[in-house]
């Protein structure tokens, strides 16, 4: 009976390392959408920009002190070995971390970035205005936020020993998940904002969001589909969420309240955009709660996978 | 000297991760010579097989112990015990150094003494209890081991007739009923058998050097047809040809009518039988009865199936065995159930042959001559005479024993000299050991650990473990008999003495030293000296194993001339001296009493990494399996209530246990078995202290009423879930 | 091909459970309580009296394809010419990506040093022409050990005349221990 080795510090790790990149890329995207030299998100931006590179610091300490000897994480840097995941990943992820944190130099305002640097006695050099790169910082963004949130699944997809993860369908279950906790934060950021609610900038991630979901959807029919038609020990690992320990969780929780009910709300919000003339039905708490189910249904997903993964393996 | 810091993290490795206190090992008079790396062969000391070791020995820890191949019996192998051995050294709880109990007896109150202190004191005890009692009154009990015959033979020259030994605990009744028919006591060749039957012994997991390794070698190998009765599906059973889980108590029956069968049928071996026998009329009328229908009944094996059994194993004869089996403390007619097999097996004529039972070859030792001492004047207190006329007189019978002191009659025995034994929990009946204890005035325990009978001593003597000691150099019998050394390895850790300084410094203050005046040295130099080596010492030194060219030899007593070392010099089918000595001459069958309504029987049986009740607390082996539990059927957990997993009590007459139920398919619903050696009071065993249930304590007193060794099958248990 | 190729072919019937392996192995390579480099797979099958009960001694399998070494993100895992797979303690970060990259099982943490350990095939006692601790010590002599790119040796004259499988055989990784059927 194979043991948990990897535990919830992974989870966090995955999940967090997903939501950087899921916050970042629709932040790039938002930064791309240019109209006449302006950025036609602004403030999606801005809140991605300021965000990101929090959760992905985060998880990647989390990483680090999940390792039997921490101190010798730097051995990851030392060695670059293409066929290991968590090789590339550690590289991605230190590049994705650098490039947010200039990004996040780029979009902060001015008398902050020099207040930044007095308190923190930064060297003079660092107060420099980047607002001009962040274009190119967009760009640089989506493959490496890609990268990132793929990595996360591939890191689980490319073990061949357990039955549960092996098909590349985790790896893009992973991507659309990462990109839609992504959302599901900058919907949380937006609609918590007292002042003003943006229903152009509301609409544009929902409409991401939907979208999200609904790939979503459509990778986890196709994985339990293909699983069921697969070999044997796929169909054994299916049934950890399929009348196994997992079910519940996967049924309820994730497809449930952390998929189907957060798609309900924002389909209903969106609803007047499509028919009558109204761009959004602007209900604040129920932006909130369909935000906070999509990000706490990206949680369950790494929980699922991470633990009913390590419990599958081919039998004899 | 103390020991580096550096060893003792070596050192804790060792004994794994976590398993020692650093702090217990910072005294002793070891030595280290930095970075040596040595190989000494030598022999384990952890069951009675006594397998050839080499240890591997570096900066003066013994790193690890690996089997010596030179050894034909042991043959390169070394069980997970002979792997663990070396944490005997190692065991932070160990018995370090001499003690005197401080406390009341059990209290646990102990204080450290020199070694004078301790010869003094027990010297001063023993005499005493000589001036009351005369040296009668004092007991000397013991369980095979090189250095045995020191310890015996101090007894003896005390002038105690009382000296008992484990063979009525073990095999005494397979003994003597071999001995009753040829005369001795021979070996069973599995690995040139064709046939072997397995009735009441486990092979693959009481393991026996050559046995084990023979048996899986014909029987995989050579496709060599195993049966195996058993009540319990053990490895044996599951790697036989064929297993009946035959109803406890009837294997005579089987035997009997396997007998029906080759006689009725003329499938003995008539040249043999008329050469070599003698009572085979009188067998051949007595086996009439014992038809195959009738073993069904009382067996439950299908009569079909015993005549197949029966007319395959005489078709395979010579080349077939009924295997005799090792520890007959089962039945109370074990002496004749054996005694069928014998005769079963003698005439189908598989005697001295390749594939058959062979006498045991013989490697003649010199003796060191030393003072002989009067004989002792008084009879044995187990009146052995008048109860077990028959039996190895030397030996004693323990139960029996154990009765008699208790009753004081026919005198008082008031001290106990303990030699490797732990009769609380070897003994049937604990209860009743205890109070054996208890009536004594004095006790003395010469163990390497803190048993649960050392618990109970008023003194303890620290033996220095195998690795630690020289021993007397000995043959291991067989039919391709060895000589092996046991030479330490490494100086001993702790303040301990071998058995014999232990016996002699005793003897120097009891006035006996005049009998003990030799060193082991000098022992072993008189031992060796017959050898056809050159410098039969250094050989063994370099070797550990003396094996003697030409491997097995068979036939030597296959010629009419020779006479077997009985009555008639033949082989006794009917035996006239069991007749005079009011037995049957015969083995006539007696049925076994089935367990009441409700109460199932109790079996015992050893598994591969544990030997007796001794290696609970090693952890290596600990490990496979941390307490013991109750195996019983799922049809009859049912039927009193009992769930997999659950508390349940376990209670015969004279006990009761408490241990957790496993629920198995293996074994008979009428059966229930525990492993032995667990639920120790001696909080020293650490890690077997308190864990699950000593069997001993449930057992019953009965013993085989020939040979009056104990039958431990005979308990009806109650089960109750709590 | 190399000259040198080591594995093992196992006759799991012979096996009888009596552990003396796992304690070898514990004592060669002083191995901490609570863990194994080998170990005894039970089976245990029926309805009395109708049973079942087969052994199987299992440990590292020192894949032709190790999915441990591909995964290893510092390279610490890897393997020799003569195909075993060995761990760099150094280099080792204990990610134990391996351990649940490996589809036998066969590796463990240990904590009191922070990295994964497995079977080494006694490297240190086979560069000394010695045999491997479980394979020695063993009473039924199920373990053979040897060089599987010799055609006259032990192992290749063995799976000439025997059948044989390996464990798992799907997972692409080419186990090298050859069970005898
Ligand atoms: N690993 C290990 N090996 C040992 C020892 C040890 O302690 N550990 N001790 C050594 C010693 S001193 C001895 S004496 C030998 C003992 O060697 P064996 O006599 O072979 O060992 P036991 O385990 O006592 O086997 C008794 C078997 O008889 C079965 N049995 C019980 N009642 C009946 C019955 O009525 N009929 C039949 N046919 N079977 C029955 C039990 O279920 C059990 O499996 O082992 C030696 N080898
Ligand atoms: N309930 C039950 N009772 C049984 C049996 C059973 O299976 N179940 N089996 C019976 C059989 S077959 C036998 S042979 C007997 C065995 O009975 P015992 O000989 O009493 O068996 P052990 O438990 O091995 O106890 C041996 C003692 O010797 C100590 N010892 C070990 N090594 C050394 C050493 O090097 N020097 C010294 N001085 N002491 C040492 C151990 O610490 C232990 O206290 O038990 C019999 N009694
Ligand atoms: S069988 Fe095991 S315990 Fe007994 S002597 Fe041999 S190695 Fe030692
Ligand atoms: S030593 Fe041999 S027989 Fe014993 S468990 Fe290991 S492989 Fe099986
Ligand atoms: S068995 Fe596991 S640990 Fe061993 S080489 Fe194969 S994948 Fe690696
Ligand atoms: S735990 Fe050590 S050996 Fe395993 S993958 Fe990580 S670094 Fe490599
Ligand atoms: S080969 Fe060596 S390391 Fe591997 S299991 Fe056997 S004894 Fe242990
Ligand atoms: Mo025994």
């Amino acid at each position: 009976m194979p043991k948990i080795e990897w535990g919830i510090l992974i989870v966090n790790y995955l999940f967090l390392g997903g939501l950087s990149a899921g916050i970042y890329f629709i932040a790039a995207l938002a930064t791309y959408l240019q109209e006449k030299d302006e950025t036609a998100y602004a403030r999606i931006a801005r809140y991605g920009a300021m965000m990101a590179p929090w959760p992905v610091a985060l998880g990647s300490l989390l990483l680090i002190f999940d390792l039997g000897n921490w101190w010798r994480f730097y051995k990851l840097f030392v060695h670059f070995r293409w066929q290991s995941p968590m090789s590339i990943g550690s590289w991605l992820l230190l590049l994705f971390t650098a490039l947010t944190l200039v990004n996040f130099w780029a979009w902060l305002p001015e008398e902050r970035r020099t207040a930044l640097v007095a308190r923190l006695r930064l060297p003079r050099w660092l107060d420099r205005d980047l607002a001009g790169s962040r274009r190119l910082l967009a760009a640089a963004g989506f493959p490496l936020s890609v990268g990132v949130a793929i990595y996360t699944g591939v890191l689980l997809g490319a073990v061949q020993a357990r039955p549960f993860w092996n098909t590349n369908l985790v790896a893009q279950m992973f991507l659309f998940s990462a990109l839609s906790t992504g959302c599901g934060v900058l919907i949380l950021a937006l609609s918590l904002n007292r002042k003003r609610l943006d229903a152009t900038q509301l609409r544009f991630l929902y409409t991401l969001d939907i979208c999200l979901i609904t790939l979503e959807f459509f990778i986890v029919l196709p994985y339990l589909l293909h699983g069921e038609l697969s070999v044997e020990a796929v169909r054994n690992s299916l049934a950890l969420i399929l009348g196994g320990p997992y079910t519940l969780v996967f049924w309820l929780l994730f497809m449930g309240t952390g998929l189907l009910v957060p798609l309900a709300i924002e389909v209903w919000e969106i609803a007047p955009a499509l028919g009558s003339g109204a761009p959004l039905h602007h209900n604040r708490r129920l932006a909130a709660l369909a935000a906070v189910l999509v990000v706490c249904g990206g949680y369950l997903l790494r929980y699922i996978f991470v633990y009913a993964g390590q419990l599958s393996s081919f039998s004899r | 000297m103390p020991v580096s810091s550096l060893d003792r993290r070596r050192f804790i490795q060792i004994a794994g991760a976590g398993a020692v206190a650093a702090t217990q090992i910072g005294c002793g008079r070891h030595q280290i010579a930095l970075g040596q790396r040595r190989e000494i062969p030598t022999t384990c000391e952890l069951c009675p097989n006594k397998c050839s070791v080499i240890a591997v020995v570096e900066d003066g820890l013994i790193r690890k112990l690996n089997p010596n191949p030179e050894n034909p019996k042991s043959r390169g192998m070394l069980c997970a015990r002979g792997n663990a051995g070396l944490l005997q050294v190692y065991d932070p709880n160990r018995l370090k150094r001499p003690l005197i109990r401080a406390g009341a007896r059990g209290e646990g109150k102990w204080r450290e003494v020199s070694w004078d202190e301790a010869f003094d004191y027990t010297a001063q005890r023993l005499s005493a209890v000589k001036e009351k009692y005369g040296p009668q009154g004092v007991l000397w009990s013991s369980t095979e081991a090189f250095a045995e015959v020191f310890f015996k033979n101090l007894g003896m020259a005390f002038g105690s007739p009382n000296i008992v030994r484990h063979p009525t605990l073990c095999l005494a009744s397979v003994n003597l009923a071999y001995s009753m028919t040829f005369g001795t006591v021979p070996s069973f060749d599995l690995l040139n058998a064709n046939y072997v039957i397995m009735a009441g012994a486990n092979r693959f997991e009481a393991l026996i050097t050559p046995d084990t390794m023979d048996l899986i070698e014909s029987t995989m190998n050579r496709k060599t047809r195993l049966v195996c009765l058993d009540p319990r599906f053990t490895v044996t059973a599951s790697r036989a040809d064929e297993w009946y889980p035959v109803k406890p108590g009837t294997d005579m029956a089987f035997i009997l009518a396997m007998l029906h069968v080759i006689i009725s049928e003329g499938r003995h071996d008539k040249e043999f039988v008329a050469n070599y026998c003698q009572g085979f009329e009188q067998l051949a009328e007595l086996v009439k009865q014992y038809t195959p229908e009738w073993a069904e009944k009382e067996t439950e094996i299908p009569a079909a199936d015993i005549v197949r059994i029966a007319r395959e194993f005489s078709d395979a004869a010579p080349r077939a065995v009924f295997y005799a089996g090792r520890r007959s403390s089962t039945y109370q007619n074990d002496f004749q159930m054996r005694r069928a097999q014998a005769i079963l097996n003698a005439v189908v004529g598989n005697w001295d042959r390749e594939g058959g039972m062979v006498p045991n070859a013989k490697i003649a030792l010199g003796e060191y001559m030393f003072l002989p001492w009067d004989d002792p004047q008084a009879p044995r207190v187990d009146e052995m005479e008048k109860n077990f006329p028959l039996a190895a007189k030397g030996d004693g019978a323990y139960l029996k024993l154990r009765e008699n002191v208790l009753a004081g009659s026919p005198y008082p025995v008031k001290a106990w000299m303990i030699l490797k034994q732990d009769p609380l929990n070897a003994l049937p009946e604990q209860a009743k050991t205890m109070r054996m204890i208890e009536q004594m005035d004095f006790i003395a325990a010469i163990d390497i650990q803190m048993s649960d009978t050392t618990w109970y001593a008023d003194v303890v003597f620290p033996e220095s473990t195998y690795l630690e000691r020289l021993d007397p150099i000995e043959v291991l019998s067989g039919i391709w008999p060895v000589v092996v050394l046991r030479q330490p390895v490494v100086k001993p850790v702790y303040d301990t003495k071998p058995c014999l300084d232990i016996v002699q410094g005793l003897a120097r203050r009891l006035g006996l030293q005049q009998y003990f005046d030799y060193t082991i040295e000098q022992w072993n130099d008189a031992a060796v000296k017959e050898l056809p080596l050159e410098m039969p010492l250094e050989y063994l030194k370099k070797h550990g194993v003396y094996t003697p060219p030409g491997g097995p030899k068979y036939g030597a007593t296959l010629n009419p001339e020779h006479r077997f070392v009985t009555k008639s010099g033949k082989i006794e089918l009917y035996s006239e001296r069991l007749q005079e000595a009011g037995h049957d001459p015969l083995p006539v069958y007696q049925p076994p009493l089935g367990p009441p309504e409700g109460r199932f029987r109790l079996v015992l049986g050893r598994k591969a990494y544990y030997t007796h009740a001794n290696s609970t607390s090693n952890p290596w082996l600990l490990d496979f399996a941390p307490e013991n539990h109750l195996s019983i059927n799922p049809a009859a957990a049912a039927s009193v209530g009992v769930a997999d997993g659950d508390m349940v009590e376990v209670s015969s007459s004279v006990g009761a246990v408490r241990l957790r139920a496993r629920l198995t398919q293996e074994i008979r619903p009428d059966c229930v078995y525990m492993l032995h050696g667990f639920g120790k009071q001696s909080p020293w065993l650490k890690r077997a202290y308190h864990r699950g249930g000593s069997d001993a304590a449930i057992l019953e007193t009965a013993w085989d009423k020939v040979s009056g060794n104990a039958a431990m099958h005979e308990t009806f248990v109650k089960i109750r879930k709590v | 091909m190399h000259d040198k190729r080591y594995a093992l072919v196992i006759d799991s019937r012979k096996c009888i459970n009596c552990k003396a392996c796992v304690v070898a192995c514990r004592a060669e390579n002083q191995v901490p309580l609570g863990a194994s480099r080998d170990w005894i797979g039970e089976e245990h099958r029926g309805t009395w009296p109708r049973l079942l009960a087969a052994f199987q001694p299992e440990q590292c399998h020192h894949c032709v394809n190790p999915s441990c070494v591909r995964v290893c993100p510092t390279g610490a895992s890897y393997q020799r010419d003569d195909g075993v797979v060995l761990i760099k303690e150094e280099d080792c970060i204990g990610c134990r990506y391996c351990m649940i990259a490996c589809p036998y099982n066969a590796r463990f943490f240990r904590e009191d040093k922070g990295v994964v350990e497995k079977c080494t095939f006694c490297a240190h006692r086979v560069d000394r022409g010695e045999s491997p601790a479980c394979v020695e010590t063993c009473p039924s002599k199920v373990r053979v050990f040897g060089n599987l790119a010799d055609p006259a040796g032990k192992l290749q004259q063995l799976l000439a005349t025997r059948q044989f499988h390996v464990m798992k055989p799907q997972t692409g990784n080419d186990p090298q221990i050859y069970y005898l059927l």
